[in-house]
């Protein structure tokens, strides 16, 4: 009974938690619309951000945004990088070995982040102070008032980005249609290199925000790549929406799970969820405009 | 100038054909599968066996034969595999969970409930057997990228699950003290006999695989990885067959993982993780779809090339991470396929060359 | 006797009707040609038979026994083999193999037996070989049976296709569009190949939008148009109809 009490507190946190989830979600999806690939290394972008940022921060001891921004542009390099060196050589061919690739492009980002940075997991200082305050009865840090409202702020970004922007519709239209695409310019090796960039920045970004309320290890990307990608599936695989909702979605579901099962299976739940939605609703919750039942 | 040029040409170009070729006449091609061929001994075949026979007992470092052991292992779970995804074109990421069974399964019952070892080497890869049946039913309806990630994930909660069940698994610290396999007073407890137990169990696998492969079951494996329409258009189950295969795969890891038990000693759950699947669909990748051979090939060099890289400390995985993404590029069919024809391919180019240049002069 | 009836088979597809209460009766031992502009539902009618989809309401029957709930694989073991509009060749193994493959039902073996290559087993495989030699000399593919598969060019992957569905000894064949993409003198070899076929006791349902060779050797045929029967009956009364004549041209209108 006493786990019910608690439950507003996990909501909160599993809110917080969900924002990033539906961060790497939506980098996953940016890279899928360009061009149906999954990037598995999208996990490591995240922890790159974190960790480059305390790396250059204590090394070269800039300001805190600027180590933040540059960080970033560090990540967006290595998106950029991991496109040119891993996926282009490879896009001709089949499905199975550009996703073990990003695997192993993830085990190798992972492995050189511990080497080059150390294992230790690292931290961040809070943008806005230390002291957890009380809303509703809930007690919640001001850092994640900023995850909510950079996610928030990202979102409005990516939506103008792909909607408003010529670039961004080129990126549609490259997904939607690649050899209409291709006919009118549009050259979809570019698009795809730009789905890169900008999936490695979301996910810097993500990673910077979440570091100073948990910590971020050499290895800590893997796993959060794996939920943002069962976020996505959840939400509605392919649609900026769905993976947003499935973001909060996960997020919640996991946090809310520990009152009722033991605390070391919360990993778990994210993939028995991943399980169920597969076997029962493989389209996810709002629908995705790729699975087909009868095809890939 | 010319003439340097075509020295260093030539010198150049030796370093790249003789190994090829030494490797060609090693290393089988896709092609020494096809049905037709029947039981016909190939030379080459014969060789193998003499030299898997014969080597350990040559070359006598136990590091060598310890390594050698751990690439059986390998070799086993990645000819499991390579049915499942090789032939029958299924994507399965947690395959190490299979591993994993196998291996707590020999684990427990030798050390809490005193089995006999002999005994649960033959237990574990049912239960593996018995998971896959179970976890395949629902699962193996998924495609493609579904499938693989359905995979994952039961992998990975196969991982949480065994990390929290610390009364029956021992969690994160996992199962010691675990008795090495015997056969009546035999005991494998050197390196060397456990290199000939492994490799034992490897070839019996084989043969058993090869058969298959030969057979209708093989076409049926193939088939569906052609076309699932098309080969139930023929009559094939489409659905029993897939199942039928992830099984069979993991009855094989659970027989390396019941080999892995005796002979490490330990079980924890570090050592069954995504890591691992990945690596098994690697060597299965590197090895060549449809390829029975190539997959125990490349176990072997991986093993020895995880060895290699480990004298480097730390440096060791991203070296190992870069190498593995570079063979996937360059050999996205498989390491040994086409050898054969590559070569030919390299050594017209270069007499081409060749000539041309000294038409020149 | 009547091999295979269709009774009443309606089928739609997203507010599409690509069958609307279409019957079809095909006899024992002759060649029925279906006809009809592209799109009429031909392709679809032959997944409905071959049962990789179900209908929405109707019946399917052959040999009198029904079969419109059966999976795919239980309808081919009944003695229905057929061939694809896209070929779908088994493009991993080679010529040879993909006949063996058809003869998967007829072979004994299963995982076990298979695998630990009981005797049996060797003297199934020395008779599938030796019998798919036979299929592919008959059809003029014996020097290219160790070939892969996708090394064949459009037209002998096309026979393979039939060949492989030969294997299966099947009572009654579906074509769909087998002379599409092929050469004259390739549409000929096939034509004469299925009238031999055809003398030796075995049943085809055809599927052609090209008139031209589907009308030289069929000995009935059904015409389509938005997945209604309008016309049935021997080629030479069909070809006059003038509903048909309609139908194509019509089309022919409207596609310019």
């Amino acid at each position: 009974m006493n786990s019910w009490t608690y439950l507003p507190q996990l909501l909160a946190s599993g809110i917080t938690v969900g924002a990033i989830y539906a961060l790497v979600a939506l980098s996953f999806v940016t890279i899928t619309r360009a061009s149906q690939i999954i990037n598995f290394a999208q996990g490591e972008f995240v922890m790159l951000g974190g960790v480059l940022t305390f790396f250059l921060l204590k090394n070269l001891g800039p300001s805190y945004p600027l180590a933040a921004l540059m960080a970033i542009g560090i990540v967006v390099m290595v998106g950029f990088l991991m496109y040119l060196s891993v996926i282009y050589p490879l896009r001709k061919a089949p499905m199975l070995i550009p996703l073990i690739a990003t695997l192993g492009a993830s085990i190798f980002l992972s492995n050189t982040s511990g080497f080059l940075f150390g294992t230790l997991p690292k931290t961040l200082p809070p943008f806005s102070g230390q002291q957890p305050f009380q809303f509703l009865g809930v007690f919640l840090l001001p850092q994640s008032l900023w995850v909510l409202g950079a996610t928030f702020l990202l979102l409005v970004l990516l939506y103008l980005l792909s909607h408003r922007t010529f670039l961004g519709k080129a990126m549609e239209a490259s997904s939607t249609d690649p050899l209409g695409a291709d006919l009118v310019g549009i050259s979809r090796n570019r698009m795809v290199f730009l789905a890169f960039g900008v999936s490695a920045g979301t996910g810097a970004i993500a990673g910077i925000l979440i570091t100073p309320i948990f910590f971020t290890s050499y290895n800590s990307g893997t796993i959060l790549g794996l939920k943002g990608f069962i976020a996505a599936v959840l939400g509605g695989w392919g649609k900026n929406t769905g993976a947003i909702l499935g973001g909060f979605a996960l997020g919640i579901l996991e946090a809310l799970s520990v009152a009722f099962i033991p605390a070391g299976y919360k990993d778990g739940v994210a993939f028995a969820i991943l399980l169920l939605i597969l076997y029962f609703r493989p389209k996810g919750i709002l629908g995705s405009p790729f699975v087909d039942s009868r095809r890939w | 100038m010319v003439d340097s040029d075509r020295k260093e040409f030539r010198i150049r170009d030796f370093l790249y054909v003789v190994p090829l070729w030494l490797l060609s006449l090693i290393v089988p091609d896709a092609d020494d599968l096809y049905s037709y061929r029947g039981k016909e001994f190939k030379r080459r075949e014969l060789f193998y066996l003499g030299a898997l026979l014969f080597v350990p007992l040559i070359w006598r470092d136990p590091h060598f034969h310890h390594l050698m052991v751990l690439a059986g292992i390998y070799a086993i779970l990645a000819l499991g595999l390579s049915l499942f995804l090789g032939y029958a074109g299924q994507i399965s990421l947690g395959h190490a969970a299979f591993f994993g069974i196998g291996a707590y399964t020999t684990a427990i019952l030798t050390t809490r409930y005193s089995f006999a070892p002999f005994l649960a080497f033959w237990i574990s890869p049912f239960v593996a057997a018995l998971a896959a049946y179970l976890i395949g039913r629902p699962i193996l309806k998924l495609k493609g990228y579904f499938l693989a990630i359905a995979t994952l994930g039961f992998g990975e909660i196969f991982q949480v699950i065994v990390r929290e069940s610390t009364v029956l698994t021992g969690g994160v610290i996992g199962i010691f003290d675990i008795p090495f396999l015997s056969i009546g007073g035999f005991s494998f407890d050197t390196y060397l006999k456990q290199y000939y137990l492994t490799w034992g169990v490897l070839l019996g696998l084989f043969l058993y695989s090869k058969n298959l492969v030969r057979s209708k079951m093989g076409r049926a494996f193939l088939a569906v990885a052609a076309s699932e329409e098309a080969a139930s258009t023929i009559g094939i189950k489409v659905a029993r067959t897939k199942l039928g295969v992830f099984v069979i795969g993991a009855a094989f890891a659970g027989f390396a993982g019941s080999l892995f038990s005796s002979i490490m000693s330990i079980a924890n759950p570090e050592a069954f993780s995504l890591n691992l699947s990945i690596l098994i669909v690697i060597m299965v990748i590197l090895g060549g779809m449809g390829n029975l051979y190539g997959p125990i090939f490349v176990s072997v060099l991986l093993t020895w090339l995880i060895d290699i890289l480990g004298k480097y400390q730390v440096w060791s995985l991203p070296i190992y991470g870069i190498i593995l993404i570079l063979l996937l590029i360059f050999f996205p069919d498989g390491i040994g396929t086409r050898l054969g024809t590559r070569l030919i391919y390299l050594i017209s180019y270069w007499s081409k060359k060749k000539r041309r240049n000294e038409g020149k002069v | 006797m009547s091999l295979l009836r269709v009774e009443e088979i309606t089928k739609e597809y997203d507010g599409l009707r690509a069958l609307d209460h279409f019957s079809l009766n095909v006899e024992k031992g002759i060649i029925k040609g279906l006809i009809g502009p592209n799109g009429a539902g031909k392709s679809t009618l032959f997944h409905l038979i071959s049962g990789i989809e179900k209908p929405d309401s109707g019946k399917i029957y052959f040999k009198d026994k029904e079969i419109t709930a059966l999976e795919s694989h239980e309808i081919s073991a009944l003695g229905i083999g057929r061939t694809f509009q896209t070929v779908q060749t088994l493009s991993n193994m080679t010529v040879i193999e993909n006949i063996m493959a058809g003869m998967h039902l007829r072979l004994k073996g299963n995982l076990l037996s298979s695998g630990l290559w009981l005797p049996w087993t060797a003297r199934a495989e020395k008779g599938a070989l030796k019998e798919a030699k036979e299929i592919l000399d008959l059809l003029g593919l014996l020097g290219r049976w160790k070939s892969p598969a996708s090394q064949l060019p459009l037209g002998k992957q096309k026979l393979l296709e039939l060949g492989r569905a030969l294997a299966m000894k099947p009572e009654l064949i579906l074509l769909d569009e087998p002379a599409s993409g092929l050469t004259s003198a390739e549409s000929d070899q096939l034509k004469e190949r299925i009238q031999q076929f055809k003398r030796d006791g075995m049943t085809f349902c055809i599927v052609e939008h090209q008139m031209g060779m589907v009308m030289e050797i069929a000995d009935q045929v059904a015409v389509l148009d938005n997945g209604r029967l309008i016309a049935e009956g021997p080629p030479n009364i069909v070809e006059r109809d003038a509903q048909v004549m309609d139908a194509y041209l019509k089309r022919k209108r409207s596609d310019a």
